[in-house]
């Protein structure tokens, strides 16, 4: 049952929040070259402190720990934008896979990275950028495609979605093998995968998470209102034209983000917001944290499988989360129709 | 905590021409609510009462004139402001999110908390308050997706209460209650109106508008009518033009309150014209043939009925011709005179299964003496007539010049119209 007191609630983000660090550890163990936890602390402290030395430090300051932070940050930056478009289509069924902007970012990623990504400012700021747009415009554009009889229902909105997450993919595949990628890499892509993690990814998504998640957070009353309707959030006192925009705005931006360094990677922004909902009720100033930090935690277990199921053969993580996320996805349609 | 009465009205109409987008819903609306007063709002659907609301919850397109609430015009409030003066209780859709009663309740503290900011002390006193006075205070830890519609209409009416609002918006908010608890939420209403809430109301329920409300504004045909006391907005000839309805309305002694009584629908009154048949009753014996004979397009004349009696009521919605006489008045010379003249143009005469004393003996006399068919329900007997045997004599003068006699209002009917049919067709 949900939990009534602000303090349980706290516990509950305190026993998430060990998880995770729980998770990182046992990521970062498991690989081609096992190493433990002491080793772990002492590479860390000393990649901390600029002086990371040796093979083991190597594998893990260089390789295993931004790629599990990165990881973890995909996690919560596609949880956090499922918790806001549920929010604000008052829909369950929504994340950013499923409506398209994903697709979108990876769209708008594609293009700055064939036009302006050979340059070194553009690979850093346009390519984030580029799929920031893309992630903006297709939201506005699918909402608009499902709105055409005025309300948004839920059927028409998931519909566009799809069709709109379907053409953008394949115009950008298109875009990449047109550019001579290697379709391994386009498959990656779409597939999604963690294999290209940096320390420049993990703190440029880090940034651009911070500010997607603060924000709503800081007006998580209004999210609140808004799972009452539009109409009924502007009766109780909120600017609704306003809040959507600013809220699709940081749903976008963390979608933009996680895309731009990781591809496709569905249902983890679906499961985790659902699942947290359903144990600690839909108060937004318990949601966000608590479904950023499930998100985390799913997407680390999730990359950790994909790496070592098939090793020293890695598979897409999306893969992952698509065989867990998929059947998810369906129990709940079922669920919804009966109600 | 009341608002304070205020002289100057708390919401008030100008000229105003009020729609979405483009489009025009209602034009020329001016009226004002005060403190304390409960104005309500009835009309055809989709005439325009809830855009009305919206107008002043900020939902609406003000295209003309304005809008001020407590003074401020509606135009310059932000949404912030705008619920800390006005509750809205809508009819609430049923939620698919799981939040807790009270919660949901606090949910109507947001205009006056800052972000971030917990429910003060204070807050939470408001929302026990209200729950409280919403009788919901037993339901503060169940969560809202598996309430009854009721249950969760009067947290609604809780979460608009929690905003201290200086106006209340309600929006056919009694609606899906069954009728305590419908009337549970509009005594609240009522008594917070008196306390110095100002309320505008949209009502589905003529009679718990007619009610509970100070004054009713009707809302058809894109304008909307001065509010006016029940008694006159609520109008026979109204309720004709705007609901296409013949209505009695009346004064419910059991209330003390206007209530309406629909009797047909216009639409249902055959086209055709036919008749006029003559009708002796009184005291509710002559109402429903006279609304089968009205839908029928047979023309009906009544002969004399006390104002204040069913019948009479009935005749006059119905628009069947009547001798009006004053309550408990006696069919004197003068009101029988005419009443044989109106039965002597009849087709026929019907005598309902009413009973007769001194003071509507006079009709029968008029029927029997106007020389048209007459058709008998029932037997004369001695529960009959309180006439001194009168209208035994006069009854039987009927027989033995060949009135017809039927045993029930279903013979009458089909008697009657076997009457006017063959006269038609020896006419034709």
């Amino acid at each position: 049952m949900v939990p009534s007191t602000r303090k349980a609630r706290s516990v509950w983000l305190a026993v998430l929040g060990v998880s995770l660090l729980f998770s990182v550890v046992v990521a970062i163990a498991f690989g081609a070259v096992p190493v433990r936890a002491d080793q772990i602390a002492g590479a860390v402290l000393r990649g901390m402190s600029g002086r990371a030395s040796g093979a083991t430090d190597a594998v893990i300051w260089d390789l295993r720990l931004p790629r599990v932070l990165l990881a973890a940050l995909v996690g919560a930056s596609l949880s956090t934008a499922g918790v806001l478009y549920q929010a604000l289509f008052r829909n369950p069924l929504a994340d950013p896979y499923i409506l398209g902007v994903s697709s979108g970012a990876g769209l708008g990623a594609t293009i700055a990275l064939v036009t302006v990504g050979a340059t070194a400012v553009g690979g850093v700021v346009g390519v984030p950028l580029g799929a920031f747009a893309g992630a903006l415009l297709t939201i506005v554009l699918v909402v608009r495609l499902a709105s055409g009889s005025g309300r948004v229902e839920s059927t028409s909105l998931l519909l566009s979605g799809v069709a709109v997450s379907y053409t953008l993919a394949a115009v950008t595949s298109f875009l990449m093998v047109f550019k001579r990628q290697s379709m391994q890499a386009v498959v990656f892509w779409m597939m999604g995968g963690l294999e290209g993690a940096t320390w420049s990814y993990v703190a440029i998504l880090a940034a651009m998470l911070a500010v997607g998640m603060a924000l709503p957070f800081v007006r998580a009353r209004e999210l609140d209102l808004m799972l009452l309707g539009d109409e009924r959030a502007a009766q109780l006192g909120v600017d609704v034209e306003r809040f959507k925009l600013l809220a699709l705005g940081c749903a976008s931006l963390v979608v933009a983000g996680a895309v731009s360094v990781s591809g496709l990677i569905g249902f983890v922004g679906l499961m985790t917001p659902h699942m947290v909902r359903l144990v600690l009720g839909p108060e937004h100033r318990t949601l966000l944290p608590a479904s950023a930090l499930a998100g985390a935690i799913v997407m680390v277990l999730s990359d950790l499988v994909a790496r070592v199921v098939l090793a020293p053969v890695e598979i897409p993580v999306g893969i992952v989360t698509a065989l867990a996320g998929g059947p998810f996805f369906v129990w709940l349609l079922v669920r919804q129709e009966r109600v | 905590m009341r608002p304070a009465r205020a002289q100057s009205p708390l919401l008030a109409f100008r000229d105003v021409s009020i729609g979405y987008g483009t489009r025009t819903v209602l034009r020329d609306v001016t009226f004002s609510v005060k403190s304390g007063e409960l104005v309500g709002l009835v009309g055809p659907n989709g005439a325009g009462k809830s855009t009305l609301l919206r107008a002043v919850s900020g939902s609406a397109d003000i295209l003309d004139g304005s809008v001020t609430v407590a003074g401020v015009p509606s135009a310059s409030l932000t949404p912030r402001e705008r619920a800390r003066l006005v509750g809205v209780v809508p009819q609430s859709p049923p939620i698919a999110f799981a939040f807790r009663a009270r919660e949901f309740v606090a949910m109507g503290r947001n205009p006056h908390l800052g972000r971030l900011q917990d429910l003060t002390t204070q807050d939470a006193a408001i929302v026990d308050e209200v729950m409280e006075l919403t009788d919901t205070a037993r339901l503060a830890d169940q969560t809202v997706d598996t309430l009854s519609g009721g249950d969760l209409q009067r947290l609604t009416v809780a979460q608009a209460l929690a905003q201290r609002p200086q106006v209340l918006l309600l929006d056919e908010a009694t609606a899906h209650l069954d009728i305590n608890h419908a009337l549970q939420v509009l005594e609240l209403v009522r008594s917070l109106s008196d306390d110095g809430l100002a309320v505008l109301g949209v009502f589905h329920d003529l009679d718990l508008a007619a009610r509970y409300s100070d004054r009713i504004s009707v809302v058809a045909s894109g304008a909307v009518t001065a509010p006016a006391p029940p008694r006159d907005a609520l109008d026979a000839s109204v309720l004709s033009e705007v609901f296409d309805v013949r209505a009695v309305v009346r004064t419910e002694p059991a209330t003390g309150a206007v209530t309406v009584v629909p009797i047909v629908r216009g639409a249902d009154i055959a086209a055709s014209v036919r008749g006029p048949v003559g009708l002796v009753c009184g005291s509710g014996s002559g109402a429903t043939m006279l609304r089968r004979l009205a839908l029928l397009g047979v023309q009906v004349c009544c002969g004399a009925l006390n104002q204040g009696d069913v019948d009479h009521a009935v005749a006059l919605a119905l628009g069947a011709s009547v001798v009006e006489l004053p309550p408990f008045g006696d069919v004197d010379v003068t009101a029988e005179t005419k009443v044989r003249a109106a039965y002597s143009r009849a087709a026929a005469v019907v005598v309902t299964s009413t009973p007769f004393g001194r003071a509507n003996v006079g009709n029968l006399r008029a029927a029997v003496e106007a020389g048209v068919p007459l058709v008998l329900v029932g037997k004369m007997s001695a529960d009959r007539d309180y006439a001194a045997g009168e209208a035994t004599a006069l009854w039987e003068r009927a027989v033995e010049r060949g009135a017809l006699r039927v045993g029930d209002e279903e013979e009458a009917m089909s008697a009657v119209l076997g009457i006017i049919d063959g006269q038609e067709s020896v006419d034709g």
